[in-house]
């Protein structure tokens, strides 16, 4: 328990540095050891799979990405948009409502003091393929469309328009 | 389950046919797969009464009638495409694919029976959506209308992934019945997290229909998008959403009506409001119909609140004729700007003297969309609006009016540009072509027939 207290403290450390440093290539990488503290907690939970995931793909591509993003566009404090005030509260509001009802909801949760622990095996790969490609392979045949959408989108906005010959 | 099949095939026989250079070919290929899954969805009629592939997709009547729907509109609005795709983008092949796989989820949403299939039916249908919207590459408005698009549903689609998780961890299922026997064997003990699944599932489907207060993509996608994207968008998107909205709420989160019909009374009418009085000050009749669109999302909430017998027809007879008048619309402003070069009402003045019949379908369409009597859009409000007056609901249904009132004003506003104002320069080279000239009559035949003998539709569900 004390590792998981640990682990979680820091993940929520982190995020906030991420929203609330100034420069956005620092953001990004308190965001990569985020999902980092996001991988450990995986582990803890014993979900092998989804932690070797989320560490190659979160951490290692699309954050690459972001960083490139970022690079490319050149951001610093003279190009980000003025928020106006007005919408920084409402924000803030909105966020801190959305946050207290959470809260609220797990509070009384933990109330009822039921510890339920489900098949403890299943975030491994083997359990999770069984589930994958028995109960659940309409959806992930189906996602393969998703997946050709965004590929076709891809090449279709990414590519140059030939001129007419 | 062979349509979706059907039309995922399609989609990738469309695409080779492109590769292919066989342009002339698409446009039949793409009419006679949709023929093909519309018979399938016909042939299926009666026989799905249990949910198959493991509790995956339900084909019940209710799947089947709007299934049936999005199909028709989409074969309507594709018969517009003949000239238009070419005209904007040299990649014909992509458009037809991506919107037949967007068709594809529109089914898989209307046909869920887990919330796995519900949220990938979502992502099918959205993402093809964001690159239809931003197609036209070089157009400023259509990029900025797809990123705007793209970032408000990549949120929105966390908040719908967020209210699912919370729900699967009250109930322990994604099975849409496993989470209705949870409600029904514990009413008392309710978790709260399953309260702010519902609120948080509420966002992301209210986000998707377009209402208040989270409405703010509409208008400028729909003005930015190319004008059939945005017919497709506002008719088909909308019915599929809509269908997926009212199985949840009906059939699943019925027990817990108290709960949430307090949040949507409030969302209805903040959408009327919003819909209805800024759609009066546009002068633009492409931004007025995407105003209204949002004013429409209010009017089929109504179902929602008023869950009764009638819940489900009278959503699939709204969202049938609101798509027939939008397409008869949508295709109007097409032809009118294709000859004039603008979207504003001025665009339309005198059209009823120089092209009656456009002239009168336009007309038809937009009374169908006030809801005048012996139009289809007639019917649909009268249901919605005494299955609300069952439920006791009387404030709302005061604002209800008043609201229509103000529709009536703008809707009457273009009527009124064609058949009352000189028509100015342009209206002379507006040619009809005959496909266009198809599917405004079928249009204008089946607003008047769903208007004059409404059971035909209602005695499906």
């Amino acid at each position: 328990m004390g590792i998981f207290y640990f682990v979680a403290f820091l993940s929520i450390f982190f995020a906030l540095m991420t929203i609330f440093t100034k420069n956005p290539v620092h953001s990004v990488l308190y965001l990569v050891i985020t999902f980092f503290t996001f991988t450990i907690h995986y582990i803890l939970l014993n979900a092998q799979f989804l932690a070797v995931v989320n560490f190659i793909v979160y951490m290692g591509a699309i954050m690459v990405l972001f960083l490139f993003v970022l690079m490319l566009l050149n951001l610093n404090k003279d190009t980000e948009p003025m928020k106006s005030t007005l919408v920084k509260v409402i924000g803030a509001i909105a966020g801190m409502c959305l946050l207290a009802t959470f809260l609220g909801a797990f509070r009384v949760l933990e109330g009822q003091g039921e510890l339920v622990t489900g098949n403890t095996d299943v975030g491994l790969v083997k359990n999770l393929g069984k589930v994958l490609f028995d109960e659940f392979l309409l959806p992930f045949e189906l996602s393969s469309i998703l997946l050709l959408t965004a590929m076709v989108g891809a090449i279709l906005l990414a590519k140059k328009e030939t001129k007419e010959g | 389950m062979g349509a979706i099949i059907t039309l995922s095939l399609l989609g990738i026989l469309v695409l080779y046919l492109g590769l292919y250079k066989a342009k002339s070919l698409l446009l039949p290929v793409t009419m006679l797969g949709l023929l093909l899954a519309l018979g399938f969805e016909i042939a299926a009629w009666n026989t799905g009464e249990a949910p198959i592939y493991n509790g995956m997709v339900l084909f019940d009547n209710f799947a089947l009638a709007f299934s049936i729907v999005c199909i028709f509109i989409t074969g309507l609005v594709l018969l517009l495409s003949k000239e238009y795709f070419s005209s904007i983008s040299k990649n014909v092949a992509e458009y037809y694919c991506l919107i037949l796989f967007s068709l594809s989820g529109a089914l898989m949403v209307c046909s869920y029976h887990n919330f796995a299939m519900l949220f990938v039916g979502i992502e099918v249908m959205s993402v093809a959506l964001y690159i239809l919207v931003g197609i036209r590459k070089s157009d400023f408005s259509s990029n900025e209308a797809a990123l705007k698009y793209f970032l408000m549903g990549a949120f929105s689609t966390g908040f719908l992934l967020f209210g699912i998780t919370l729900l699967y961890g009250a109930t322990g299922t994604f099975d849409i019945t496993g989470v209705k026997n949870y409600l029904l064997s514990n009413p008392t003990t309710i978790s709260p997290l399953f309260y702010g699944g519902i609120l948080l599932l509420l966002v992301g489907l209210l986000f998707k229909i377009g209402a208040a207060p989270f409405h703010f993509w509409t208008p400028d996608v729909y003005d930015g998008a190319p004008i059939l994207i945005t017919t497709y968008m506002s008719t088909v998107v909308k019915v599929a959403s809509f269908a997926g909205f009212i199985k949840l709420f009906s059939y699943v989160f019925a027990p817990l009506q108290d709960f949430w019909t307090p949040v949507l009374l409030v969302i209805i009418v903040v959408t009327l409001f919003i819909g209805n009085i800024t759609a009066m000050k546009q002068t633009s009749f492409k931004r007025m119909l995407a105003y209204s669109s949002i004013s429409h999302a209010g009017y089929m909430l109504f179902a929602i609140i008023s869950l009764g017998a009638n819940a489900n027809s009278s959503i699939l007879v709204y969202g049938l004729a609101y798509s027939l008048a939008s397409v008869a619309a949508f295709a109007g402003l097409i032809l009118v700007k294709r000859s004039h070069g603008s979207d504003q009402f001025i665009a339309f003045d005198g059209l009823g003297k120089t092209n009656p019949l456009l002239a009168l379908v336009i007309t038809v369409a937009m009374l169908s969309l006030a809801g005048i009597p012996l139009t289809a859009g007639f019917i649909g409000k009268f249901m919605l609006f005494s299955g609300a007056m069952a439920d006791y609901h009387v404030i709302l249904l005061v604002m209800a009016v008043i609201n229509a009132a103000i529709g009536i004003f703008y809707y009457l506003r273009v009527v009124v540009h064609m058949y009352f104002y000189p028509s100015t320069v342009g209206q002379d080279t507006l040619v009809v072509p005959v496909s266009f000239n198809v599917v405004l009559i079928i249009t204008l035949l089946l607003t008047v027939l769903v208007g004059v003998y409404p059971n035909c539709i209602i005695s499906l569900l």
